[in-house]
């Protein structure tokens, strides 16, 4: 009997001690959730908000931007939204960056149909031809992707200006040429194509297709994905150099890419904050066009990107 | 130079030519066929490739290496004397005396030392943070991402803007409120090398979490599961599953983050233009080669800072593999 009720007893007692232990359980995750909604948003606000003020500078005049306060400098000028795009047009018309954003463009087709071709076609001869000395160049290729290339910014200047002599106007293919190699776009390739059936090339080869014939017709079509990964990557790269065109280009400012302008635009006479944020939104948009149409296939540049190591 | 190009050219197909006979002398031996055709057609393929990379990345490494020995002047390119290692004594004299390349020591220094734990924690830290299943997580991601967007150039135009030392600039005006400042932010010794340290971590870490990220979903559930089991809890699991797991994707951006801090430039450059306290070495060896024209001394810099680079990648990929 007395044990009945003890087990009764302690059988209560472990069910409010359930209880008990879970309202507090439930209660702990939802305030956990709570903070990790907090902590999130405070944290998306600091990487955030320095674009918000540039985007909000962007679209107001000088006097606006300096008398805006607290949330307003994150915010357009509302009392006069009619100018919203002014200094788009003035940094458009009065300086011609779109000469400069469509000298980018132009460098960076360029280099992503050249980069493609080249490295493309040195991928395709090392994973599907044999030839005498092959091995010399898989090694190189293997090697160069290791060698830190930055430093040697100024013995390729001297290699461009006084051996090659692309002095002037000719200095824009000095610009293009070295973004059109990349060693690990190579290696990139020979990884993908060899994963490609031989049985594809043989069918086309009795067909009466010739070496290059098969890479155009077959080869590339098959490879998308990584021809798509190879273009991303050049265009970024292309259109975010700044450093060598500004170091080859000084002096002929027509032929400029954007990022190369926007240190001139800093040093125009009476240029407004305004106008300096419309010309840093401008060279932005392409790039994040580019993340938000080609997301796939950056992230598939970040898988690819392991192999390096 | 030419004769020299004709040279680095001579070696590099006697190389080719000594490979190609033993090649073509093994295929003898065990009756390999090449065939002709294929042959010539992958010789002509590759020459594209070959050229350009002999152009724009063997000859400037040979070079950078070459000219590190000689007294090159771009302004007299005619007359190169071999000078032995006077380079080099000329860059320690710079050193000991305290002079531009020592304040462009330590200041690498101080931002390889600062943005790399910085930069690869918080992205490490964004990564774990997002990675759960909940509404808005997604909003999170992007929000840490969008910085990546905007170049380094962009970003430093930007943050000039945003530490602009009047009024007009973001931060100040922000302090004004409290009564503080205007500071001058990037002009102050002691903080314009921190400010270009958290401009360059804001800015680049979005990149490092979105492959930590990746790392992550490579983790199999069921080892969280088992380490559950075992009564682990949040910590141990971090240290006995998430660590080993994220261990090649860790050396990855280490190795990366690293590299690329070493070679930091374009942020003082466009910020603070060349100025001691913010001079960094890869900035120096620009002005000393490109702006001064001593292309002799900028590549004993070069050959330098190539040796140390290369020499600490490999100690991290020894240590962490």
């Amino acid at each position: 009997m007395t044990d009945e009720k003890t087990s009764e007893a302690l059988q209560t007692q472990v069910q409010e001690d359930y209880t008990s232990v879970k309202i507090p359980k439930d209660k702990k995750k939802i305030v956990l959730d709570v903070i990790w909604y907090i902590v999130g948003a405070i944290l998306s606000l600091i990487f955030v908000l320095p674009i918000l003020y540039m985007l909000a500078v962007s679209t107001k005049s000088q006097l606006a931007a300096d008398q805006a306060t607290g949330i307003g400098l994150f915010l357009p000028d509302f009392a006069n939204l009619g100018t919203f795009f002014e200094n788009y047009r003035k940094v458009f018309t009065d300086y011609g960056i779109w000469r400069n954003a469509l000298n980018s463009l132009i460098y960076a087709a360029i280099a992503i149909v050249l980069n493609i071709l080249v490295n493309g076609l040195a991928g395709y001869v090392l994973s599907k031809f044999n030839f005498p000395g092959k091995k010399l160049f898989t090694f190189l290729v293997l090697f160069l992707i290791t060698v830190p290339v930055e430093t040697s910014i100024v013995p390729m200047y001297t290699i461009v200006t006084q051996v090659l002599k692309l002095n002037g106007k000719l200095a824009v293919v000095g610009v293009i040429l070295p973004s059109v190699i990349n060693i690990f776009n190579i290696f990139l390739f020979m990884q993908f194509f060899e994963s490609i059936p031989k049985d594809y090339e043989e069918a086309a080869r009795i067909d009466g297709a010739t070496d290059l014939g098969i890479f155009f017709k077959i080869i590339l079509p098959l490879s998308k994905p990584i021809v798509a990964t190879v273009a991303v990557f050049c265009f970024i790269g292309v259109w975010n150099d700044y450093l060598w065109p500004m170091m080859l280009l000084t002096g002929n400012e027509e032929l400029m890419p954007i990022q190369a302008v926007l240190q001139t635009i800093q040093n125009i006479d009476g240029v407004t904050t305004g106008e300096i944020m419309a010309s840093l939104v401008v060279t932005s948009l392409p790039i994040f066009i580019i993340y938000v149409v080609a997301q796939k296939y950056i992230v598939q540049g970040f898988g690819s990107a392991g192999l390096k190591l | 130079m030419v004769n020299a190009i004709l040279i680095i050219l001579g070696v590099f197909v006697a190389v080719f030519a000594v490979l190609v006979i033993i090649d073509l002398i093994k295929a003898k031996k065990n009756n390999v066929r090449y065939h002709f055709k294929h042959c010539v057609s992958s010789y002509l393929m590759l020459a594209p490739a070959v050229t350009l990379a002999f152009v724009f990345v063997v000859l400037p490494i040979i070079f950078s290496l070459g000219y590190a020995f000689t007294d090159y002047r771009m302004s007299r390119p005619n007359n190169i004397q071999f000078v032995g290692f006077e380079n080099f004594a000329d860059l320690f004299k710079e050193i000991s005396n305290k002079g531009e390349l020592y304040h462009a020591i330590i200041n690498t220094l101080i931002f390889v030392v600062c943005v790399v734990p910085l930069q690869i924690g918080l992205a490490l830290f964004l990564a774990l943070f997002t990675n759960r299943k909940k509404p808005g997580v997604k909003i999170f991601k992007v929000c840490f991402f969008s910085p990546v967007v905007i170049s380094l150039t962009v970003t430093s135009y930007l943050w000039l803007q945003i530490l602009a030392p009047n009024e007009s600039g973001l931060l100040n005006s922000l302090l004004a409120t409290f009564g503080v400042g205007p500071i001058d932010f990037l002009a102050d010794k002691n903080t314009a090398m921190l400010w270009i340290v958290l401009m360059s971590a804001w800015q680049g870490c979005g990149y490092q979490m979105l492959i930590f990220s990746s790392g992550l979903t490579g983790i199999r559930d069921d080892l969280y599961e088992a380490a559950s089991l075992d009564g682990a809890n949040w910590w141990g699991k971090f240290i006995h599953v998430t660590l080993p797991g994220l261990k090649p994707t860790i050396l990855y951006v280490l190795v990366t983050v690293f590299i690329g801090a070493c070679r930091v430039m374009i942020q003082p450059m466009l910020m603070t233009g060349y100025q001691l306290h913010t001079v960094t070495l890869s900035y120096y060896m620009y002005q000393l080669g490109f702006t001064s024209q001593f292309i002799g001394l900028s590549s004993a810099v070069a050959l330098i800072m190539t040796i140390v680079i290369g020499t600490i990648t490999f100690i991290q990929r020894k240590v962490l593999k």
